[in-house]
């Protein structure tokens, strides 16, 4: 009798965790990291100076990447602000400079080696930006408006390894803008005829990689720290433009440091 | 393939894929800011061709003739004083080179002229009972027979609102007419002359056209684009108006009288402007320095360029018996007209 009590609080018990785990469906993955960072940047606008401008620069980017389970497509949102106050040569002017970045994109995704170590997405961007240049000491045109939005192709690589009887995870992603539309006044067009007179001159420009080969990249390493785990990484964005006479280069290369959540939406049935 | 492989596999071509987009720059040397500064004025101002019909100028003889003092200076004083002259053949008031021990500048176009304003002159018309709305100081003159209207705008830096414009024009409505004094106004914002201009007309007018480069040839210019000005929906003025201009008027201050003559009943009395008929943009040379440019060429109705002036309907100067009356010949003549030219 006993053993037959026994086999049957064995059996519901079983059973119960079965049905239990059976109404917990988990059905998407979501990534989020949030990073600031510190670099050099190197910007150059002829629409304002011949000369380069360096000097320091702060970014701060959150990325959010979601996959639903046992499906191919991810999708990835990421916000980016920089700001940046270089210097010419001389130090005798400053630019203040900044840049907001945003991009959503979808990927599809390759799970690759034993139990899926390395994941490569391939897929693409929309990539939307707003920021500007103002020199600190010119009267006339102290300014450069920075808009432009991008399609742009996107390949992300990462890899997972064990260290320290803790997962670590490498990752790698590039973004390269193939074609796109920008503001841009004319060579020696002033903002006065654009915005007050209303004279335009082909200051909407179809861009493509040929005259804005831009690149944003981005290499990092997962860090497991207790319950948390750490992003540390190098970013390098090179936003560049030859257009209506004027060329224009953002070099910047940043250290980043932020933190990764990965958590598991599952819904009860 | 190992996982290394697939990660190298798309960050090297992905690193080569953004070619430069970049610039030379010219090295911080007595011979590197000498070019720099040829370069700019070169590739950037817009009156090269334009100076060449008027007086001749041959910039790249220019070139030749600044070199050989560039290459032999021994300070960076006598640098500055070598660029310095070299900017000034372009005989430009909108040219400047700025370094943190001088400002070079050409102001021949209002130096080697008579002033035709007077400060201490200027103070006895004024009184000390003048309104100030903005940058507009008025007030009425009465004599015998007539009220007029006057209204100094010394400079377009000093803002002023359409509400202070409604104000003094509403404050001065009684008046048989209106002086608009701008002489000594050197200019500023292009915006102040567009909003005092569109006071004094019934309908959009055409005032003038516009350019601005397009390329790095001294004649890569864009289509002429039209000025017009467009009557202020609020209070205007349809009575008679004189503008009074010497050659210390310039810049938006020009581009002002160059709209307010196309209004209908406008009259300039005077001296010609000082002119200034190109809209300036800032550069650097490789020390630092600044320089500052005329880039896009304003013109008249006619399509003439305005850089070196506008002539009066009435050309009057202030004459040295007057000056040591204490008469401000030029503000006389005007309230002449309103009493005994002006119906």
């Amino acid at each position: 009798m006993f053993r037959v009590l026994l086999f049957l609080v064995f059996f519901v018990l079983t059973v119960s965790a079965k049905a239990q785990r059976d109404t917990l469906l988990a059905r998407n993955i979501t990534t989020t990291s949030n990073m600031i960072g510190i670099g050099g940047v190197n910007v150059l606008d002829t629409y304002i100076s011949p000369e380069k401008y360096r000097g320091t620069e702060l970014r701060f980017i959150s990325m959010t990447e979601k996959r639903r389970l046992g499906n191919a497509l991810s999708y990835q949102r990421i916000l980016q602000l920089n700001l940046s106050l270089p210097h010419n040569r001389a130090r005798t002017a400053d630019y203040l400079a900044g840049m907001l970045n945003y991009s959503w994109g979808l990927h599809y995704n390759f799970d690759l080696l034993d139990e899926k170590r390395l994941n490569i997405k391939l897929g693409g961007l929309a990539d939307a930006n707003l920021g500007g240049l103002y020199s600190t000491r010119s009267s006339n045109n102290p300014g450069q408006l920075k808009a432009y939005v991008n399609i742009t192709p996107s390949v992300i690589a990462s890899y997972d390894f064990p260290l320290w009887r803790r997962v670590f995870s490498v990752r790698y992603e590039a973004d390269a803008p193939l074609f796109g539309v920008m503001f841009s006044p004319h060579y020696g067009q002033s903002y006065y005829e654009i915005f007050s007179e209303g004279h335009t001159d082909h200051n909407i420009v179809f861009t493509t990689i040929g005259c804005a080969p831009s690149l944003r990249q981005m290499l990092s390493v997962d860090v497991p720290i207790g319950k948390a785990t750490m992003r540390v990484g190098y970013v390098g964005d090179f936003q560049q433009a030859n257009v209506n006479g004027i060329k224009s280069h953002s070099w910047s290369n940043a250290f980043m440091i932020g933190f990764v959540k990965r958590f598991r939406m599952s819904k009860i049935r | 393939m190992k996982p290394v492989s697939y990660i190298l596999m798309f960050l090297i071509p992905l690193s080569l894929l953004p070619a430069c987009v970049d610039v030379d720059e010219k090295p911080n040397t007595r011979n590197g800011n000498f070019e720099a500064l040829w370069t700019i004025i070169d590739e950037h101002y817009c009156f090269l061709d334009y100076k060449a019909q008027e007086y001749g100028l041959d910039w790249n003889a220019v070139h030749e003739k600044y070199k050989e003092r560039a290459d032999t200076v021994k300070t960076v004083f006598e640098q500055f004083r070598v660029f310095a002259d070299m900017l000034a053949e372009l005989r430009d008031g909108h040219v400047n080179l700025t370094s943190d021990f001088d400002n070079a500048r050409y102001w021949d176009w209002h130096e080697k002229f008579s002033a035709n304003f007077s400060d201490s002159l200027h103070r006895i018309y004024m009184g000390t009972d003048y309104g100030i709305a903005g940058g507009l100081k008025y007030r009425h003159f009465i004599n015998d027979t007539d009220t007029i209207g006057y209204i100094y705008i010394g400079s377009f830096n000093t803002s002023f609102s359409e509400n202070n414009l409604t104000y003094v024009l509403y404050l001065l409505q009684d008046c048989k007419g209106l002086i608009l004094d701008l002489r000594n106004n050197g200019g500023g914002l292009l915006t102040l002359s567009e909003r005092l201009a569109s006071r004094f007309t019934e309908k959009k007018i055409l005032t003038g056209y516009m350019r601005h480069k397009r390329g790095r040839g001294h004649s890569d210019f864009s289509d002429f684009e039209v000025q017009y000005v467009e009557p202020f929906d609020g209070l205007r003025w349809t009575k008679p108006v004189v503008v009074l201009t010497n050659r210390s008027v310039f810049s938006a201050a020009n581009d002002c009288v160059n709209r307010l003559r196309c209004c209908e009943n406008v009259t300039v009395v005077g001296d010609r402007t000082g002119g200034g008929g190109g809209l300036p943009f800032s550069s650097e040379l490789p020390n630092g320095w600044a320089v500052r440019f005329s880039a896009c060429p304003f013109y008249d109705v006619n399509k003439k360029d305005i850089e070196f002036g506008i002539e009066p309907d009435y050309k009057v100067d202030i004459t040295s018996e007057d000056y040591q009356r204490g008469v401000d010949t030029i503000l006389e003549y005007a309230i002449d007209m309103f009493t005994s030219l002006l119906p």
